[in-house]
């Protein structure tokens, strides 16, 4: 098949199948944002508490990083018979997976930050609280920004895989198009898919901009 | 003597050594064998053994066997070609696939048309079918289908309401898939998921659906308890398996085409799935599954 025939019938599936594309794209930012903000709340305290014990932040680092190795379809196959089918188990999986970049990067952040600057805090009498919010995590926020956008692409992609167990998203399309030979239904799904990532990356660059200490932009 | 010399004198005297008996190894299986090819998966390799067992038990004929060769366009152009002598196909796989023909609904037409357009155009025989049909089949939990007391896929009607329904992405995505079972047996399931082949396994198994689309052989169906509910209304097309033989082979060996239908009709779904499940899941040689169940059914 010609390129201009692929292109074709992705335009022609696309028009024909709009209202499946939709859902599909709908169920696929549902199940990316949900694992994605449970992702935040467990990597980013995680990250800093670790910064507080250095002793078991290799261990518990290698522990996530373990998890990330797991292929995703074994992963799937050990949720269903602990969470069932749907949606739940594929957050699970979703979360586990972004889990690493957000944990890697608040760490390597916080403790890569100039020791003055935490010193300067102290000697002004800040409370380690106010160290933390004040000083540490405005002085490390694009290095925890870049982890969330490498996990939030990362998510997305995997998101595809929820197809596998049922919840739906963007793989269905792409799953019926590879079992059906129909790079036009692969692409319809593979599409958006790509469109997405991009969108939400730009999204989060903008929002770590506006997070950015006013004396750190360029 | 010089060392070096000695040596040169032996590594020469072993290549002429290794040379000539490869040579004799080619010579001597040139002479009279014929090669049984198979598709890349367990129950084809299961099939290939059980054909070749059956010939070297029955003749004087020797085997080659050529399980794993490749998908089903491979092993069929094969066959065609002259490098593979005997595969088994499936009445769909050489209707759709080969002849690109429609499917045909009825079992014994559908034979008869591939049996006469293999001979015409390729000079292959189909032999009588082994008896089994690895066709879509919709599949329960055994005790479920006893506790509501279902046999057939027309009698999921009343109850589908209540039954959620595994598919693959294939069988939602074909025509003769979810769609037209679904107007042809008018049912209507609470909840249709789509799934991994291997994954909704799992699910049904773990009760987490209650209905599941599997192929009718898999070795999964016995080993998990699962049912399969008859396809009353003949919906899914036909894939009876048979023996495929060259023409020429069939003239050269006149007794091999007696031998081979020995088999014919003596392999039902039931015994293909739990053959299949020797091999998958309870990991035996597939060729010890082969003879096993030749001995058992008397054959050989």
């Amino acid at each position: 098949m010609g390129t201009e025939n692929i292109f074709l019938s992705f335009i022609n599936t696309m028009n024909e199948r709009w209202s499946m594309v939709l859902d599909s794209l709908i169920s696929h930012i549902w199940l990316t944002l949900i694992a994605l903000l449970i992702a935040v709340l467990i990597g980013v305290p995680l990250g800093i508490f670790l910064t507080r014990r250095r002793k078991i932040a290799d261990f518990v680092i290698g522990v996530v990083s373990v998890f990330q190795t797991i292929p995703s379809l074994a992963l799937l196959g050990f949720m269903i018979p602990l969470f069932g089918i749907g949606p739940k188990p594929a957050v699970i999986a979703l979360t586990i997976y972004g889990l690493l970049p957000i944990l890697q990067n608040t760490y390597t952040g916080i403790i890569g930050i100039d020791q003055g600057a935490k010193e300067a805090g102290k000697g002004m009498g800040m409370t380690s609280t106010q160290i933390l919010f004040m000083v540490e995590i405005p002085l490390s926020i694009s290095v925890i920004m870049a982890g969330i956008r490498t996990a939030t692409v990362l998510i997305i992609g995997v998101t595809t895989l929820a197809s596998l167990v049922g919840a739906g998203g963007l793989g269905d399309l792409i799953f019926r198009g590879i079992s059906s030979v129909n790079p036009g239904l692969i692409l319809s799904g593979a599409v958006p898919a790509a469109v997405l990532a991009i969108f939400f990356d730009f999204l989060l660059k903008f929002l770590e901009k506006k997070m950015t200490p006013r004396g750190l932009r360029d | 003597m010089d060392i070096r010399k000695l040596r040169k004198k032996l590594v020469l005297g072993a290549v002429m050594l290794i040379l000539s008996i490869s040579l004799a190894a080619c010579g001597s299986s040139s002479s009279k064998k014929i090669v049984v090819g198979g598709k890349d998966f367990t129950e084809q390799d299961i099939l290939v053994n059980i054909v070749s067992e059956l010939i070297e038990a029955k003749t004087d004929i020797k085997v080659d066997r050529k399980p794993y060769l490749g998908g089903s366009s491979v092993v069929t152009s094969s066959l065609q070609s002259g490098d593979v002598d005997i595969m088994v196909d499936y009445t769909g796989t050489g209707l759709v696939s080969v002849l690109k023909e429609e499917v045909i609904a009825d079992a014994d037409e559908a034979y008869r048309v591939v049996k006469e357009r293999y001979d015409n155009d390729f000079g292959i025989k189909w032999l009588e079918p082994l008896g089994f049909n690895n066709t879509f089949a919709i599949t329960m939990r055994k005790e479920m289908a006893d506790e509501i007391g279902i046999e057939t896929i027309s009698q999921l009607k009343d109850h589908a309401k209540d039954l959620s329904f595994a598919s693959t992405q294939e069988f939602l995505e074909r025509e003769d898939g979810y769609d037209s079972m679904k107007e042809i047996y008018g049912i209507e399931f609470k909840d249709v998921k789509a799934m991994d082949p291997g994954l909704a396994y799992t699910a049904i198994k773990e009760e987490q659906v209650d209905i599941s689309v599997s192929f009718a052989t898999d070795g999964r169906i016995p080993a998990f308890g699962l049912k399969i509910l008859e396809d009353d209304k003949n919906f899914f097309p036909p894939y009876d398996a048979a023996i495929l033989v060259r023409n020429d082979i069939l003239e050269e060996y006149s007794e091999l085409e007696d031998v081979l239908n020995s088999i014919a009709g003596k392999l039902t779904d039931e015994e293909m799935a739990k053959l299949n499940a020797q091999v998958d899941l309870e990991k035996k040689d597939s060729k010890q599954v082969a003879k096993q169940w030749l001995v058992e059914k008397g054959i050989i």
